[in-house]
């Protein structure tokens, strides 16, 4: 499952992101619907039924949307228009498939901009393929220091996945104002 | 929303993965997990996406985009099940036979999607539960729809006109792709491209031409309403041709009837407070349970798949 997701859904966060942001959500209510929305994958026994994972994640991020409005008491005009604009959002596009590949090269990128000795760690961890005590002992440290900075990492990497919003936030802005003047 | 802020849990969540990253993972720390995942439905999504990102760093990006079907299917994984399930009725379905003169008749079961190369060059889609007849000679092509859908893409010939009819509505077209539906009542018209003619029959004086990306009705009292639709429109009601049901925004119980044109099993929606849900993704046409339980996670309506002859979507009386 967790590989399902890296492969077909974490590219696509930041899209969904961006789409919410254009709803008026808040930026803590963003990080609950898209933090609901995986809950709701993780209760999934099987995605052998998904054929359009991004589809399918977006959809599941409209619906708690559209629940949460339902609730409220002010819903801001734009969320109705984007809530039934976002289909268009949907459909396969190249702007949509290139938002989604570039982003290994920045994440390596990422791991350079790391401190000095967690830039190590995470680079001997995950593309050398040391192991946690093989690391501790090759760098003479304690485990739990390595356990230490692997958890930093994966923070980097959780921000990294979030924060690809500007960018492609700035892109899809950019893509629309040539093709679909709101 | 209640408790901690997201970003705590995300923060728990990386703390967990780290460990779990290690190379001892005690049974104790398995009990740990599971009852910090057991406190919160949130943390299971937040220790689903860290692990997640965190395993993105481990190989390139698959190139998702590489393989990509023509009918912009997203590959990868996927790719097989396209193949194994509604591609392979497509496939299977290509050859069925060739025309040469006086009528033929073809007839889909079930579920079944049958691709037919004409003799003239012109290539018939037929959908679920339909039942053509085409007969081709040197001065005419005319295809009658007894019963459900079918989609043309019609060669280019000018002294041959190419007409379908189902029921009383007439469809004309020279060189172009459209889709027809016989419904209760009338026909419906997609066109994919070029222009075509309707009409009913008797009411020939009263013709109306559909441009590409139109779509238009034929009432049996001989109205013809038209519209214009948009091309992902069009494109989402002929996703049948790939073996695909395409939701974008539609209503649940709108949904529901089209699976059932494909299923023996038919999709009963119980609770009448869920169908007009709106709905949104892709799926096969033969795989109502997937369906089902798309709906039961991301609607959060209770599914009852506990019967073979149907599967219920919602409880009555909640």
């Amino acid at each position: 499952m967790a590989a399902w997701v890296t492969e077909h859904v974490i590219p696509h966060e930041a899209a969904v992101r961006a789409w919410l942001a254009r709803t008026r959500a808040s930026q803590e209510d963003i990080d609950e619907l898209i933090q609901e929305s995986y809950s709701r994958l993780a209760a999934l026994e099987s995605v052998d039924h998904i054929d359009r994972p991004d589809a399918y994640f977006f959809s599941i991020a409209r619906n708690l949307l559209v629940r949460r409005l339902r609730r409220a008491r002010v819903v801001p005009i734009e969320a109705i228009a984007e809530i039934d604009a976002f289909q268009d959002d949907m459909r396969p596009s190249p702007e949509r498939e290139a938002g989604s590949r570039i982003d290994y090269r920045r994440l390596l990128a990422l791991i350079d901009a790391l401190p000095e000795r967690r830039r190590r760690i995470v680079r001997m961890r995950k593309l050398e393929g040391w192991s946690q005590r093989e690391i501790a002992a090759a760098l003479g440290i304690s485990e739990s220091i390595v356990e230490n900075e692997i958890y930093h990492g994966v923070r980097a990497v959780q921000r990294a996945w979030r924060d690809g919003e500007a960018l492609s936030a700035a892109r899809l802005a950019a893509f629309e104002g040539g093709e679909r003047p709101r | 929303m209640t408790g901690r802020r997201a970003s705590d849990i995300d923060a728990d969540a990386a703390r967990y993965v780290a460990r779990m990253d290690g190379d001892d993972w005690s049974d104790a720390q398995e009990r740990e997990l599971e009852r910090w995942l057991a406190r919160d439905p949130r943390h299971a999504g937040a220790l689903l996406r860290a692990q997640a990102a965190w395993m993105t760093l481990d190989r390139p990006f698959p190139a998702q985009s590489a393989v990509r079907e023509d009918t912009g299917v997203r590959a990868g994984w996927s790719r097989r099940r396209v193949l194994a399930g509604g591609g392979a009725a497509v496939a299977a379905a290509v050859g069925g036979g060739v025309l040469l003169f006086g009528g033929t008749s073809y007839a889909t079961a079930v579920g079944e999607i049958r691709r037919v190369p004409l003799a003239d060059g012109s290539i018939a889609a037929i959908n679920t539960a339909s039942a053509i007849d085409v007969s081709l000679d040197d001065a005419a092509r005319n295809v009658r729809i007894e019963r459900g859908e079918a989609w043309f893409q019609v060669a280019r010939d000018k002294r041959r006109p190419f007409v379908v009819a189902a029921g009383r509505a007439r469809i004309r077209a020279v060189g172009t792709a459209f889709s027809v539906r016989r419904r209760a009542g009338g026909a419906d018209v997609l066109v994919t491209e070029g222009v075509v003619e309707v009409w009913a029959d008797g009411a020939e004086g009263h013709r109306v031409r559909l441009k590409a990306g139109s779509r238009g009705f034929v009432a049996d009292d001989a109205a013809i309403e038209q519209a214009p639709a948009a091309p992902s429109a069009i494109d989402r009601a002929l996703a049948w041709r790939n073996g695909k049901v395409d939701l974008a925004g539609d209503r649940l119980d709108s949904a529901v009837a089209e699976f059932n044109r494909y299923n023996r099993r038919q999709l009963v929606v119980a609770d009448p407070a869920v169908a007009a849900e709106r709905f949104d993704g892709v799926f096969r046409t033969d795989d109502p349970e997937g369906f089902a339980q798309a709906v039961e996670v991301s609607l959060g309506v209770p599914v009852d798949l506990s019967d073979p002859a149907q599967i219920r979507i919602g409880r009555p009386g909640l």
